[in-house]
């Protein structure tokens, strides 16, 4: 009997401790109206690429725009679905603005190099 | 209608030779929120010990007793020739399918062999084979062109020249598991056309010569994806009596497992390159590789590989110690206890397993059927799948993408914790059945916990 109590008793408190921490969260794509526009400076110059691999927090929708310094031009890969390209030259060269439309993590590569710049995550 | 336009196309193909271990798909899942991670584990060792106290004291599961027959019906459609010949048939054209795709199609990612290749085959037998059994058995090409040798040459393709030792038992398997996940994860051409046909034209090769040589239980062994699709089978509701098919519950079906060389490996390389898969991407990871020490002395790939190694033979450790710290009767060498108890970490694994690649089989899966539509890249639409939209829906959703994930995981650490405490009871004796049971309780947690991390933190 105490077991069945215990078991039952176990099985209430996983169940609701599960559902408790299920609520919360965003879901579902934004319009992205009116979100301000997410600029991240990249630097490139010779192997090295500033930032190195860290996240970046955006909005589902909102602009990303990515202000690229480098010696070369290149090329910078969005890995969304489906993969966005943008192209660069050496210099100082502000890419055209582009979103993000579901929630995920997006990585932000450069092409020549084969290095993550960013990761996006867009909730 | 629109065929793919020649952008994306372009585009695609283009990215191809330079992509450095990046995947096929695009976007990844966001991380879990910390609050579920945390009621998930909690929820997990609650459960742990709660079974440990409450549970049965006499062993429930023995093959010979559990399960019932399949209802007539059903049995006699699965038992029927047109049945098997059936699947066969289905089998060979997928495989002819694919070899058509690797041989004359693209070196582009809108090349349907990679969505067949690395979710497809690799990801969508776990589901397939949790609801319907050894589904790649069933479909088994090798198996086929095994029999079909067999037939011309009036052999029997169960018997080989020579008998398979059964000291090798699953390694050759686990070896072949490895293999794959070093292509999918290490390898840094893993989105290229040619290296992909050549691993597909390996494995292809050995197990014909496999199959000649040591006849069907080769396959049963040594076949990387029969092998893992027959695991997972184990938690199905379906499994064979004296040929005869019954209907069992998955715990009890589990316990049936046979006790392998090489099961713990097979188990190990599973969770273990799922969990890297996870690591890789954390930022610390991404930044340690990408940082100057590894790329000053050029040793991305020594790293990488070491990454993937490291998981998998920590996993083993892990597993191996938990099991062997217990106090065992006279009757029962210690170092008989992992594969003994192998069959419990099954359930963690499969757990892992579909919540780390759910969105991954559901949406590129998706985009994998649209491109086998058009083979060779050329805008045709052989199976009228060419216009789909893939569906975004569960990423969309992370909220209940999150919780089912961690549903998932918490579902198959249940499972796991009672499929092992029904064979400690079977295996240890009654002094030791309950302690016996807590180091592989811990080391059960570790699993649970560590891919609930994972998941939350990569």
């Amino acid at each position: 009997m105490i077991r069945r109590a215990l078991a039952a008793l176990t099985l209430v408190a996983c169940t609701a401790g599960l559902a408790g921490c299920g609520g919360d969260g965003s879901s579902g794509s934004g319009d992205g109206k009116g979100l301000s526009t997410k600029t991240i400076t990249v630097t490139i110059s010779g192997d090295s690429v500033t930032p190195n691999g860290d996240r970046v927090d955006v909005q589902v929708g909102q602009p990303v725009e990515l202000v690229v310094k480098a010696d070369a031009a290149g090329e910078i890969h969005v890995h969304s679905d489906p993969e966005q390209q943008l192209e660069y030259g050496a210099g100082t060269t502000t890419l055209k603005p582009f979103t993000i439309d579901k929630p995920g993590i997006v990585e932000v590569e450069s092409h020549a190099l084969e290095k993550t710049i960013v990761q996006l995550e867009v909730k | 209608m629109e065929p793919l336009t020649s952008s994306q196309g372009s585009s695609l193909g283009g990215a191809l030779g330079q992509v450095f271990a990046h995947g096929i798909g695009g976007s990844k899942d966001l991380p879990i929120p910390l609050g579920l991670t945390i009621a998930g584990a909690v929820a997990a060792l609650t459960v742990s010990f709660t079974v440990l106290a409450v549970a049965w004291r006499t062993p429930r599961y023995d093959a010979e007793r559990t399960g019932r027959p399949a209802p007539a019906r059903l049995a006699r459609v699965v038992d029927s020739r047109p049945w098997f010949v059936g699947w066969r048939v289905f089998g060979m054209l997928a495989f002819a399918y694919t070899a058509m795709v690797a041989i004359g199609g693209d070196d582009s990612l809108i090349n349907p062999l990679f969505g067949i290749f690395y979710v497809l085959l690799w990801v969508g037998f776990v589901p397939a084979s949790l609801l319907l059994g050894p589904a790649y058995k069933a479909i088994s090409p090798v198996r086929t062109i095994n029999a079909m040798v067999a037939k011309l040459t009036g052999g029997d393709p169960d018997v080989g020249v020579f008998r398979y030792p059964a000291r090798l038992g699953l390694w050759p398997a686990a070896l072949g598991l490895y293999l794959f996940v070093w292509m999918e994860l290490v390898y840094p051409f893993a989105t290229e056309l040619g290296p992909v046909r050549l691993w597909c034209a390996v494995y292809v090769a050995a197990m014909l010569v496999g199959g000649a040589l040591f006849g069907n239980t080769f396959y049963e062994h040594a076949d990387p994806f029969e092998v893992y699709s027959t695991l997972v089978s184990r938690m199905s509701a379906w499994s064979r009596r004296d040929k005869q098919l019954v209907v069992r519950s998955p715990l009890a079906n589990l316990d049936t497992t046979p006790v392998t060389p090489g099961l713990v490996a097979v188990t190990s390389v599973l969770f273990g390159s799922t969990a890297f898969d996870s690591f890789k991407d954390s930022t610390r990871w991404v930044k340690f590789i990408q940082g100057n020490y590894v790329q000053d002395h050029g040793l991305t790939h020594l790293v990488n590989n070491l990454g993937l190694l490291t998981f998998v033979l920590v996993v083993a450790l892990v597993f191996t110690v938990g099991t062997m710290l217990t106090g065992v009767g006279p009757d029962l060498p210690r170092r008989e206890l992992p594969g003994r108890f192998a069959h419990s970490i099954v359930p963690i694994v499969i757990g892992y397993v579909l919540a780390h690649y759910l969105s991954y089989l559901l949406e590129v899966g998706e985009n994998t059927l649209i491109y086998m539509s058009d083979p060779f890249s050329n805008g045709s639409n052989w199976f009228g799948t060419a216009d789909w939209q893939v569906s975004y829906f569960v990423s969309d959703h992370p909220t209940a993408l999150a919780t089912t994930k961690v549903l998932c995981v918490v579902t198959g650490h249940v499972i796991g914790v009672v499929a092992a405490h029904d064979r400690a009871i079977h295996l240890l004796p009654k002094r030791h059945q309950l302690t016996g049971q807590l180091s592989l309780l811990v080391a059960m947690i570790c699993f649970t916990a560590g891919g609930l991390y994972l998941l939350f933190a990569a």
